[in-house]
């Protein structure tokens, strides 16, 4: 019986990857058919300008999406990285802000030299995923309620320094050159390159680590994992600690970019983040996606959102028609994968 | 309705699984009003008999009449409406409801979905009463003991007007005087014209319970009788197990030496006081039924659960995590292989490695051609049937994905290797050829413990057999001499 089946070759390609590539490349087969069809309807939507646009425009989305990706696939949620990217842009700010220069105390801050104050915001920002490890690894309370909590600590702390608004005075110049560099001789700002740099490490940790494959078998069987000798609270630990650490540096690029620290800063980016790591075909129920996935996922999102730009409809209308495009996505995905495993 | 005498007629029933017969041209029959004992051995064939009667399982050829009648149920639902409830060992209760609402759940009277206070609901708590007075119904379910909780299903089953109520180790989780109470109650369920056909393992409740008792060995029916007829527990347990087969145990050559674990004291909340000594190249197998304690024992060698006492693994304590004992050279075949040994959804080359990440890599990162090597080595050597390194293990037979489980704590390269239930599930082929490793693995100077609840797997393959019985060691025996079969199902079953 068991000759049998070993002769039994595979016989397409595509039978013989596995479903986590499958579905990363049917993906990208999603996103050429409905470029394809933006191209036709929407006009000059083909320019190479556009397309650069297309690629770089989610770019915040797509670096939160890395940290929210790799615990999506260990089966956790991270609700708080828009609270944290508020967080460390207020913060990069208020530190950076000159002592008592004016009688508005919004214009006040501790007057630290600009790396400083980066590196301390970062850190700052940084503790939010502490706290997350903390209550999840340590005392295993489920992800989802105790991320939804740090994101409103991590707001709330921002509102309170900014008194619900924003902090956009007495700013040393060099605090708005991070976020509004362009690479040389191209229309891509350096936080895109950073982004792409991410995508490209985050994508080599999880197929060519060891670290990255204990993801998997988190994500998997989080019990077989124990007993296959993983410390499952100690990697779950770290990558919380990596994902408010990657929104951070989000949220430090935004205040850079914007020359502001705004309380409300990446409301819902949260969300976003899992749209897209969902669009790329990570699973809800963890040990199964890639980061390649999402960010196939974030471009599909980008596409549709810049096509309804170019067709003029009005942006009430885009939450639903990115809705739309969600639901046809991930059926899709199910579909695809259903009759693959027939 | 005229009643016939036997509730319950059975006729030459079959089932086949897809490599076993497991229930083989079985004809008895089960009187009314008594109490119908069925014992085996796991594997006899007994679940299976019990799934066929609740529906759980379609029988393969055969005839069963209820009350007189050609019986057949596609679900626990309809085997209940016809009159046949279950006990199971999960109980059916919701946590959350009061004991009345639990009792009239499923049946209660509705206008357009609104529930209806009726004379029914008194009726169900009227039976109940009649039963245990001492359960408030309007009490949560979830306050109740376990056995008060079966008690409520118990009364939800005669009010639905059971015939045959069919009990499974409904002991197994109670105390003392629970089954005192339980028994009182069964025996008191004769008035209430229900049939009971009870499923233990230990045999003393059977002669304390029962009026017949059904015996069955590897799917077949060996005998029914009225346990009067029935001289003692040795002649029951010696239907039970008929001639067990030694002739493949061949004992060692060598003797082994070197003592490489050592446990002293070791207890639990499912262990008492557990005591021994493994040596080098040793095969040490655990019998015990089921909640003996044989998991719990593994699991606590190997740090996956808390324990009191000492361990010494080659003279050093062991670290109490599973991560350390991997480093110190310990593996675990898990009991569960889907939910605790095996990453169903990732790939064969994903899960060959698992346990030992350190040797396919280099500095943190995965030498992919050494992982694929190791992968298509481990598939032929253990013979695997897949056409692929990339196949998700779930898409295997449950030998197969037995068989990545033993591939996985092999490659940890342990040189104290534990399996816990290795061959449940799994077809006989697959099953010599796992064995065939176990030998081979032994002959190499590492040791194995079996735990296992299959007492011919037990007396083929190991050197010392420990038999363990409510979390404690009771007896110590060394292969090839002193094994009596009879004496180890007597000690087993609670029998001294």
């Amino acid at each position: 019986m068991s000759m049998e089946s070993n002769n039994k070759r595979p016989s397409t390609f595509l039978g013989r990857m596995s479903n986590d590539s499958f579905i990363s490349l049917f993906m990208v087969g999603v996103l050429i058919v409905i470029f394809a069809l933006a191209c036709l309807i929407v006009p000059n939507f083909y320019k190479a300008k556009n397309i650069v646009n297309i690629l770089t425009n989610n770019w915040y989305i797509i670096i939160l999406g890395i940290g929210v990706s790799f615990l999506l696939i260990t089966g956790n949620f991270d609700m708080s990285v828009g609270g944290v990217i508020a967080l460390s842009g207020v913060l990069s700010v208020y530190f950076v802000q000159g002592v008592n220069v004016s009688p508005n105390e919004l214009a006040n801050g501790l007057g630290m030299p600009y790396v400083v104050a980066i590196l301390l915001a970062l850190a700052c920002a940084t503790c939010i995923g502490g706290i997350n490890a903390f209550f999840i690894a340590k005392l295993k309370v489920p992800s989802i309620i105790i991320t939804l909590g740090t994101m409103m600590l991590a707001r709330g702390i921002a509102q309170i320094i900014t008194r619900g608004a924003q902090r956009n005075t007495s700013l040393p110049d060099e605090f708005g050159i991070l976020g509004n560099t362009f690479v040389p001789g191209t229309s891509v700002k350096i936080s895109v390159l950073i982004m792409v740099v991410l995508v490209l490490l985050a994508f080599a940790y999880e197929k060519k680590t060891v670290s990255g494959r204990r993801i998997y078998l988190i994500g998997a069987n989080p019990e077989a994992a124990r007993l296959s000798g993983v410390k499952v609270g100690r990697q779950l630990a770290s990558l919380f600690i990596v994902s408010s650490f990657l929104a951070a540096v989000t949220g430090v690029l935004l205040a850079s970019e914007y020359i502001a620290g705004l309380s409300n800063r990446g409301t819902g980016y949260e969300f976003d983040a899992l749209v897209v790591a969902l669009l790329g075909g990570v699973s809800i129920a963890g040990g199964f996606g890639s980061v390649l996935g999402m960010f196939v996922g974030a471009i599909i999102l980008s596409v549709v959102t810049s096509a309804a730009t170019g067709l003029l409809l009005s942006p009430h209308w885009q939450f639903i028609l990115k809705a739309l495009v969600t639901f046809l996505a991930i059926l899709a995905q199910r579909y695809a994968l259903d009759r693959r495993r027939r | 309705m005229e009643l016939t005498a036997n509730v319950l007629e059975i006729r030459e029933l079959v089932k086949d699984f897809t490599s076993v017969r497991a229930v083989n041209n079985v004809s008895f029959d089960v009187k009314r009003n008594t109490v119908h004992c069925l014992v085996g051995e796991n594997g006899a064939g007994k679940s299976t008999l019990i799934k066929i009667l609740t529906g759980a399982e379609h029988r393969t050829s055969g005839k069963i009449k209820l009350n007189g009648l050609e019986y057949q149920a596609r679900s626990t639902k309809e085997a209940k409406q016809k009159g046949i409830s279950t006990l199971f060992q999960e109980l059916n209760v919701v946590d959350q409801l009061t004991v009345e609402e639990n009792l009239t759940l499923g049946m209660e009277d509705t206008t357009l979905g609104f529930l209806r206070r009726t004379g029914k609901t008194a009726r169900i708590v009227e039976v109940m009463r009649s039963i245990e007075p001492s359960i408030d119904p309007k009490q949560l379910v979830g306050t109740l003991s376990v056995a008060k909780k079966q008690i409520v299903e118990i009364a939800k089953a005669v009010a639905s007007e059971a015939d045959i109520i069919i009990m499974d180790e409904p002991t197994a989780a109670i105390s003392e005087s629970e089954i005192k109470r339980l028994f009182a109650i069964i025996k008191g369920l004769r008035e209430k014209r229900v049939t009971v056909i009870y499923i233990s393992h230990r045999l003393d409740e059977i002669f304390e319970l029962g009026d017949y008792v059904t015996v069955m060995r590897d799917g077949k029916h060996i005998d029914t009788k009225p346990i009067s007829e029935i001289k003692d527990r040795s002649e029951l347990v010696k239907m039970m197990i008929g001639k067990t087969v030694f002739e493949q145990y061949s004992p060692k050559a060598v003797a082994c030496e070197d003592v490489i674990l050592e446990v002293r004291h070791l207890s639990n909340r499912k262990l008492d006081d557990i005591s021994f000594e493994v040596r080098a190249g040793e095969i040490v197998g655990f019998y015990g039924l089921v909640g003996a304690g044989k998991t719990e024992l593994a699991r606590a060698i190997y740090g996956a659960d808390d324990y009191e006492g000492g361990m010494l693994y080659k003279g050093r304590p062991l670290g109490g995590a599973p991560d350390k004992a991997i480093d110190a050279g310990i593996a675990l075949v898990p009991e569960e292989r889907r939910t605790q040994g095996l990453f169903t959804i990732l790939t064969i080359r994903a899960n060959i490695p698992a346990m030992n990440m350190k040797a396919i890599s280099n500095k943190g990162f995965i030498d992919a051609a050494r992982e694929r090597k190791i992968t298509l080595e481990y598939i032929d050597k253990l013979r695997i049937a897949t056409n692929s390194t990339e196949k998700e293990a779930s898409k295997l037979s449950g030998g197969n994905q037995q068989k990545i489980v033993i591939s996985k704590c092999l490659f940890a390269e342990a040189d104290l290797l534990m399996l816990d239930e290795p061959t449940r599930g799994i077809d006989v082929g697959a099953k010599s050829e796992i064995y065939a490793i176990i030998r081979e693995l032994s002959a190499a100077g590492k040791s194995i413990l079996i735990f296992s609840s299959e007492l011919p797997e037990v007396v083929n393959i190991c050197d010392t057999i420990y038999l363990l019985y409510d979390g404690k060691l009771k007896a110590t025996m060394r292969n090839g001499c002193d094994l009596d079969s009879e004496k180890i199902l007597n000690i087993v079953t609670g029998g001294e």
